[in-house]
């Protein structure tokens, strides 16, 4: 076989898979369509969720901290997994305003960001609605922030979280000199008198990212893969 | 052998020193800063692999936090050691399959010290708190062209001496390296062209990025390892490749299968709903490739037995065959859609089926390639048989213990997270424990390997005509043979090539 035929083999066996499964699906889903949402309230109703601010910068500090190394970020089909059933991972079982807001992750939640943060393992939970559980079962009556900062701080200083295998962040914060009022910012933990920490420019735009992680907001009914039962239907 | 003349014998001899002559220091500088990438990777391994059950380990550290040590671990041995043990493997046997000396060892070393510049860059970039974010592509985004440029100056070579050389015969190795040379710069320049510069659907980002690391495992790793391993166990047991029919049936399986696999890792992510199911079908067909490679390769070496209990490079290629096996088994048994796609899809088992991959399959037959060519450029033989055999027991067993861990732990992991009637919880704590001591145990192994290759790159080998072999077969005086003959590359002695 001369070199030519080899290569033209090799193009031919390579190529048409790299057609099919990279190049054109991806370009495909570069353009995504836009979705109608006739139940939208904005002024172009079309399905497309926020994503602004220091969420962008916090995503960045997500990607260079491996965050994606031990949790995942999406909640799979029922065809794919069991992760819709658990009561807090797609959305709420029992939300207070909208019942069951469950939902597996669609093409749109991820709008916004550079790279979509999958995973490879899950050594920590899913936290596609993250933000979600952390308002409703982990901080209860108590700044989600506040939460957050001391969970990122050292994980283990939760009680309710004695065998976390998460790894302490402290490099993430500033310890400094209390001068004048202590900052409100500071986090409850002793670190000796006259001294305090806060948390540094990464801590802030993580939790900021971390507070966005919210995949369960309503989705018009072409994304709607599991409509809910009229009253009446068993 | 005994129909060849005298004369084209000496010439061929003479033709195969000068060619061992020509790549000794690109080959040498390639395979030792590749050991010492191993020995660095491993370390991070170790402290990575540590913090997932102790997190407190090094916590207050920011460089060694854990989502940087297990970036700069994986990227260290796909970089620094894979890639580098693959050139010089590669360089030297197109050499010697082309019949053409190098004509730019020079260049090769020049673009060797880049790639290893932007490795090293790469690595204290991950762990300093620069890393992408996108498995095994953390390098911050200026090494990627650099490594990319320096991989063309390294290998531009080989290509054009198979272009150039002697007619005749195209032996299956040279396909398969001709193959995983081409491959490679495909797969990369795509990967890291889409997401690096032409920003598009994030999820169907992560799609290609799992689909580099499946194309750059069986794309280049097991090629490159396949055909080594078709190079030496014909070459060392002196007996033909078992069926070369068999041979080429592999090859072109491969080259049909291997690119539609890898996004299986995306099954139930918001992609067309073909591509995780087509990427699983395909990683389960890669059954065919790989075992039929393996089996070949195997039944070639078993059509000489004492060879094989006495060649480390055949015992070394034997072993990363059968983890060949068992890469192909899991391949299929991981893959199942209906029943352990699921339940593996976010667990350790990922994790050892890399390994198993990189280590288990393309590193063993990498060392068994070393054994055979270090050698035969510095004309030295190796020092110690002791070093040899604990290298080959250290890494054989600590491979089979983190793979098979990693594998089976993982299922377990996977049983757990997907019974969501239970509150979550970590599942693979009790297998990360048994993963850190086994790494321990290689990198106990290699730190020897490293030692003992740097001492025959400084020329300190033995000066001998018998070779180091792993059974004692004849002289009780001396444990290696008799001392003094050390012309055994020069002419004369072509039967000992």
């Amino acid at each position: 076989m001369s070199l030519r035929t080899f290569i033209l083999g090799l193009t031919a066996s390579f190529g048409a898979a790299w057609l099919a499964m990279v190049v054109v699906p991806y370009f495909k889903m570069r353009d995504l369509a836009p979705i109608a949402d006739p139940a939208a309230k904005s002024a172009t109703p079309i399905f497309y969720p926020k994503r602004t601010g220091r969420v962008a910068d916090g995503a960045k500090v997500y990607a260079e901290n491996g965050c994606y190394l031990c949790h995942t970020q999406v909640v799979r089909p029922t065809y794919a997994g069991n992760d819709l059933y658990r009561p807090d991972w797609g959305g709420l079982k029992n939300d207070a305003d909208r019942g069951d807001t469950r939902r597996e992750t669609n093409a749109f939640d991820f709008i916004g960001e550079n790279f979509a943060q999958i995973g490879t393992n899950r050594m920590g939970p899913d936290l596609s609605n993250l933000a979600r559980r952390v308002e409703t079962e982990y901080a209860v009556g108590s700044d989600p922030a506040a939460w957050l900062y001391v969970r990122l701080y050292n994980p283990t200083a939760n009680p309710k979280l004695w065998n976390s295998t998460c790894p302490p962040h402290p490099f993430l914060f500033e310890k400094r000199e209390v001068k004048g009022n202590p900052s409100k910012s500071a986090l409850p933990v002793d670190v000796g008198a006259g001294f305090e920490v806060v948390p540094g420019s990464d801590a802030r735009a993580l939790v900021s990212y971390l507070l966005s992680l919210k995949k369960d907001h309503p989705v018009p009914a072409a994304l709607d893969f599991a409509p809910k039962k009229k009253a009446g239907d068993s | 052998m005994s129909s060849v003349t005298s004369t084209t014998t000496d010439q061929d001899a003479l033709l195969r020193a000068g060619i061992d002559r020509s790549l000794r220091h690109p080959v040498m500088f390639f395979l030792t800063s590749g050991a010492a990438w191993l020995a660095v990777s491993i370390l991070l391994g170790v402290i990575a692999s540590a913090k997932t059950h102790h997190p407190s380990f090094l916590a207050e550290c920011a460089w060694f936090t854990y989502g940087r040590v297990f970036p700069a671990h994986m990227n260290a041995l796909i970089y620094g050691w894979g890639m580098q043990a693959a050139f010089a493997v590669i360089i030297w046997l197109m050499a010697r399959l082309s019949r053409k000396e190098c004509s730019a060892p020079g260049t090769i070393l020049a673009a060797g010290h880049v790639w290893n510049l932007g490795v090293a860059l790469g690595v204290m970039g991950i762990l300093g708190g620069h890393g992408t974010g996108m498995p095994w592509m953390e390098f911050p985004a200026f090494a990627w062209p650099v490594l990319l440029i320096s991989y063309f100056a390294i290998l531009i070579w080989s290509f054009i001496q198979f272009r150039v050389r002697p007619e005749g015969h195209v032996y299956i190795s040279q396909w398969y390296l001709l193959g995983a040379m081409i491959w490679f710069p495909w797969i990369f320049i795509t990967a890291n062209t889409l997401l690096h510069c032409l920003p598009g659907h994030p999820v169907m980002g992560a799609g290609i990025n799992a689909w580099f690391r499946s194309a750059l495992l069986f794309l280049f790793f097991v090629p490159v390892a396949i055909g080594t391993a078709y190079y030496l166990s014909p070459k060392v047991t002196g007996r033909p490749v078992f069926s070369y029919s068999l041979a080429k049936l592999g090859f072109w399986s491969l080259a049909v299968i291997a690119p539609w696999a890898g996004m299986q890792k995306l099954a139930g992510a918001p992609v067309p709903y073909f591509l995780p199911y087509v990427g699983a079908a395909a990683t389960a067909l890669l059954f065919i490739p790989t075992c039929s490679a393996a089996v070949n390769n195997l039944r070639t070496m078993m059509a000489g037995p004492d060879t094989l209990a006495s060649s480390p490079s055949l015992r070394f290629t034997a072993a990363g065959l059968v983890g060949l096996i068992v890469l192909a088994i899991s391949a299929v048994l991981l893959n199942l859609p209906g029943s352990t796609l699921p339940v593996t899809q976010f667990t350790l088992s990922g994790y050892g089926f890399d390994i198993l991959a990189i280590y288990g399959v393309f590193s063993l037959i990498m060392f068994g390639a070393t054994y055979f060519i270090v050698p035969r450029v510095t004309r030295r033989e190796w020092l110690s048989r002791r070093l040899i055999k604990m290298h080959f027991l250290f890494s054989v067993y600590g491979t089979i213990f983190v793979a098979v861990v990693a594998l089976f732990g993982g299922l377990l992991q996977g049983a757990g997270q997907e019974t969501w009637q239970n509150a979550w919880s970590n599942y693979a704590r009790p297998y990360a424990v048994t993963i850190t001591l086994t790494w321990g145990l290689i990198l106990f192994s290699n730190v020897f390997f490293f030692i003992h290759l740097t001492l025959m790159w400084l020329r300190l080998g033995r000066r001998s005509s018998h070779p180091t072999l792993l059974v004692s077969q004849h002289h009780t005086s001396s444990p290696h043979g008799e001392e003094g003959d050390i012309d055994n590359a020069g002419p004369g002695h072509a039967h000992a090539h």
